[in-house]
């Protein structure tokens, strides 16, 4: 059979569906399953990526009617990458999370594996959709499943962290369907390309509240500014996969349905200082808190806050180099924070304790992991061999290119505080001297599996950039083209 | 103070989203006609009649239009059940401690012969209702979510009148996920036998027929009877869902 | 008939006044009771009188003076010319169910509160720095 971009989204549904009846007949379907499910998709996305760099982007109409009137599913080579990196960053926090809770029985690993399942295919949903009311739909099914997720440890800390992010998440969603609406009303469409070409005959102040609407949404989903007080708490409270998942597969819905907003259905002109401007108080904000953290996984939440407020200042930024930067970090962002949270959970699973201060020697009782923990730590503060080097550098060029000097400077110093407190961690992990016990909890052989291959691929793109770097150029060109986008949509053959 | 800031904050609100919404009158002709269409209403209403043979163009819009949202809408509708489950949830160590408690200020009174009667008449009849309006959501106003959340709220007056009823599980499970698996089924079939997922068949009988509209009732039965088992297990989770004594 | 019709058509700006303006203000109500109100249940009835609010708002943008319902039922097969938006309708749809998970999971992270902290207060559980 051929392979469409709707098996993508499909696979985790039904998979959803009969992940409690499988249940009933053997007791370890509901852990499987979704592995079989992400290893699908991960092919069925390598094979679609391969197409649309060949031969162009593919739109997969639904229900039989053709854009504007049916939802489309729409593969450009942006969102090709990003669909294949979500798939494979599904596919690996699974096989870490493999023997995730294996103590408790029956239900709520069933509970906890549908709703890491669906967080995934609603991530991919949003990336892959080329309908604005239907990318709401996508947006609630991440939110439901993170908010779920958030809560899903029984100490109460996890409740009240879910609470709070249900309340954001929900005035988010009312923001959204705000935007929507008044975006319907004025251009009498849902479809992306057809309110894209419609956009410039709006008026310009419903247009800028319109804006202002789903960037308020969109914003807290991607943990802008003011609208991330969230993420810390929620972050800190998930289970550790679920926290390499924000990272990895929420965080690139996120940064992807911004950019798709900012670039295709407005006017990115309008829209490029105050991207800058946030994005730039956003990474400032929360490195200043990280290095005040003494708690290790909320030190690496701010860090992961920081991360999205540099891909907001690429987008700001907006030239087709800069959106290369975009890419790349996106990538690494993925890869290098959810090894750290993997690796970093060990430690808190061994040690009991999230405390900083507990890490002190921690290198002799964790060899490899606190190999991986610092590889990472490295990697993510940009140390010329590995990938994290690379996404900074071009931001930074790009940032030349349009003399961005101030920003530039600005960048440069929160990195410093940044590499300040991981270089601490890492002091702590290797030069701290502490007692030291025998493990307790050696990872599992799938964890071990999945942190490698993650570490390799950091090492790898480190060196050869130049694997990736036609893809994401191509990707790039793809998105400021916002014409082809259209003319591809609405104009099928 | 904070009061007042946040009252004058609102207001502000208030009149930015009131003055947005004055750019689109109200009352006003947007849908434009199938010729000079302003909006796709213009080509749904055009088609649910003609083309899918649907008489409530809602109905062929929620199903099969942009059947990919409601097929997305009925997966937010089963994580909410399964995060509810997963939030909810109790170990059997737990579970066992509740039961012998003796728990005060539950109401342990049972309910009067006249409401037990009442409910045991109203039951049956809400939920012939409830498939009634299921079954007839391509015809009338109404559909799979309006008729499954009636059963729901047929289960919802069995329980609060009878303190000991109980919901078969695996019943609700099954059901559940066998409509929900239908649903994308009936997808799959559209892909594999038409090339797109979800596409109605191509035999759609008669405008205001029972049978007609082709797959849409099929669907929306799906969705009555999935909606109807999640509405029903949400609210058996939450409603036993007793204080733990010992904390 | 007509003399409804025209009544309405004669006091639209009147109507879109009551209509927006009591969808806006469902909305500002329900927001006021998200950010001040300190009990855990009326901030969840907040959240679901916000909904409420927006969802007025969807069925009164779809609406056309003098049209009917979007149903061709018998004796109204040829009157989409005569119809409001189906689309707000079909959106709206959406809008509830979604609407009514969001408030689904509230209540019950609301009990979970409840049982560990014997209060709903927001007050009283502000571990994580609000």
């Amino acid at each position: 059979m051929v392979v469409s971009p709707v098996h993508l989204i499909a696979a985790p549904l039904a998979a959803a569906f009969l992940i409690p009846l499988l249940n009933k007949l053997y007791r370890d379907a509901a852990r499987v399953v979704p592995g079989i499910v992400f290893l699908y998709n991960l092919i069925v996305s390598i094979i679609l990526v391969n197409r649309v760099f060949q031969s162009g982007p593919i739109v997969e109409i639904i229900a039989g009617w053709k854009p504007p009137f049916g939802i489309n599913l729409l593969m450009t080579p942006f969102s090709a990458v990003l669909t294949l990196l979500v798939s494979f960053m599904a596919f690996v926090i699974w096989l870490y999370g493999f023997r995730f809770k294996r103590s408790l029985k029956g239900g709520v690993v069933m509970y906890y594996e549908i709703l890491q399942m669906m967080m995934a295919a609603g991530s991919l949903g949003i990336i892959l959709t080329g309908d604005l009311f239907n990318m709401f739909v996508f947006v609630e099914i991440t939110g439901i499943t993170a908010i779920a997720l958030t809560a899903f440890y029984r100490d109460r800390d996890g409740a009240e962290a879910g609470f709070k992010y249900m309340l954001m998440g929900s005035l988010a969603s009312v923001f959204l369907l705000l935007g929507i609406l008044l975006i319907y009303t004025q251009t009498g469409s849902l479809n992306m390309a057809q309110i894209a070409g419609r956009m410039p005959a709006v008026a310009t102040g419903v247009k800028i509240t319109a804006l202002i609407f789903l960037l308020i949404s969109l914003g807290t989903e991607a943990e802008m500014f003011p609208l991330n007080g969230w993420a810390p708490d929620a972050y800190s409270q998930a289970p550790s996969p679920t926290s390499a998942a924000f990272a990895a597969v929420l965080g690139v819905a996120a940064i992807y349905a911004l950019a798709r907003v900012g670039f295709t259905l407005f006017d990115h002109g309008s829209l490029s200082a105050f991207l800058t401007v946030m994005g730039f108080l956003t990474m400032l904000f929360a490195e200043m808190a990280a290095i005040a953290q003494t708690n290790l996984k909320r030190m690496l939440a701010y860090s992961s806050m920081g991360q999205m407020g540099l891909a907001m200042i690429a987008l700001g930024i907006g030239t087709e180099a800069a959106l290369f930067g975009a890419l790349f970090l996106i990538i690494n962002h993925a890869v290098i924070k959810s090894l750290l949270f993997m690796s970093g959970s060990y430690f808190i699973y061994n040690l009991n304790d999230k405390r900083l201060s507990a890490l002190n020697g921690i290198h002799k009782r964790l060899p490899y992991v606190s190999f991986l923990f610092s590889l990472a730590a490295l990697a993510i503060v940009g140390f010329p061999p590995f990938s994290g080097f690379w996404s900074k550098f071009y931001i930074l060029t790009a940032a030349g290119e349009r003399r961005m000097l101030p920003l530039i400077i600005g960048i440069l110093a929160v990195t410093v505080i940044e590499m300040t407190y991981y270089l601490r961690v890492i002091g702590r992990i290797y030069f701290a001297k502490e007692e030291t016990e025998p493990a307790s909890h050696k990872p599992s052989i799938q964890a071990l599996v999945a942190m490698t291959s993650l570490a390799v691929l950091i090492i790898v793109l480190g060196l050869y950039p130049d694997l990736i770097a036609g893809y994401l150029h191509k990707a790039s060109m793809f998105l400021l083209d916002k014409q082809t986008y259209i003319q591809t949509v609405l104009h099928l053959s | 103070m904070k009061r007042i800031f946040v009252v004058f904050l609102l207001l502000v609100l208030g009149l930015a989203v009131y003055r947005a919404f004055h750019k689109a009158p109200f009352g006003q002709n947007r849908i434009g006609d199938v010729e000079r269409p302003q909006s796709v209403s213009a080509f749904y209403l055009k088609h649910s009649p003609e083309t899918l043979h649907t008489a409530n163009s809602v109905t062929a819009i929620v199903v099969n239009f942009r059947g990919f949202d409601t097929l997305g809408e009925v997966t937010v509708l089963f994580l909410a059940a399964t995060g509810l489950a997963s939030i909810l949830y109790r170990r059997k160590e737990e579970e066992e401690a509740t039961e012998k408690a003796h728990l005060p200020g539950r109401i342990q009174l049972p309910s009067s012969t006249l409401v037990r009667t009442g409910a045991k008449i109203l039951f049956p009849l809400i939920l012939m209702l409830g498939i009634y309006v299921f079954v007839h959501g391509h015809l009338t106003p109404g559909g799979g979510f309006q008729g499954g959340s009636i059963i729901a709220t047929g289960f919802l007056l069995m329980f609060i009148t009878y303190k000991r009823f109980n919901v078969n599980h695996n019943v609700l499970i099954w059901l559940e996920s066998l409509s929900g698996l239908a649903f994308v089924l009936t997808g799959i079939y559209g892909l594999i036998s038409y090339g797109s997922f979800l596409q109605n068949t191509g035999w759609t009988g008669r405008l205001n027929d029972l049978i007609s509209g082709g797959l849409i009732p099929l669907i929306y039965i799906f969705i009555g009877i999935k909606v109807g088992t999640e509405l029903t297990n949400v609210l058996d989770t939450l409603l036993h869902t007793k204080p733990r004594r010992h904390e | 008939m007509s003399n409804y019709q025209e009544i309405i058509s004669q006091y639209r700006p009147l109507l879109e006044i009551i209509v927006y303006g009591s969808a806006v203000a469902l909305i500002l109500v329900g927001l006021y009771a998200v950010l001040v109100k300190k009990h855990l249940v009326k901030v969840v009835i907040g959240l679901s009188l916000i909904d409420s609010g927006v969802n007025l708002l969807f069925v009164g943008v779809g609406y056309v003076t003098n049209h009917t319902a979007p149903i061709f039922s018998p004796g109204y097969e040829n009157a989409a010319d005569r119809m409001v938006d189906p689309v707000p309708q079909a959106l709206v749809l959406t809008a509830i169910v979604i609407g009514f998970a969001v408030t689904a999971l509230a209540l019950s992270l609301v009990i979970r509160l409840y049982r560990h902290h014997k209060t709903a207060n927001v007050e009283q559980l502000n571990r994580l720095r609000w």
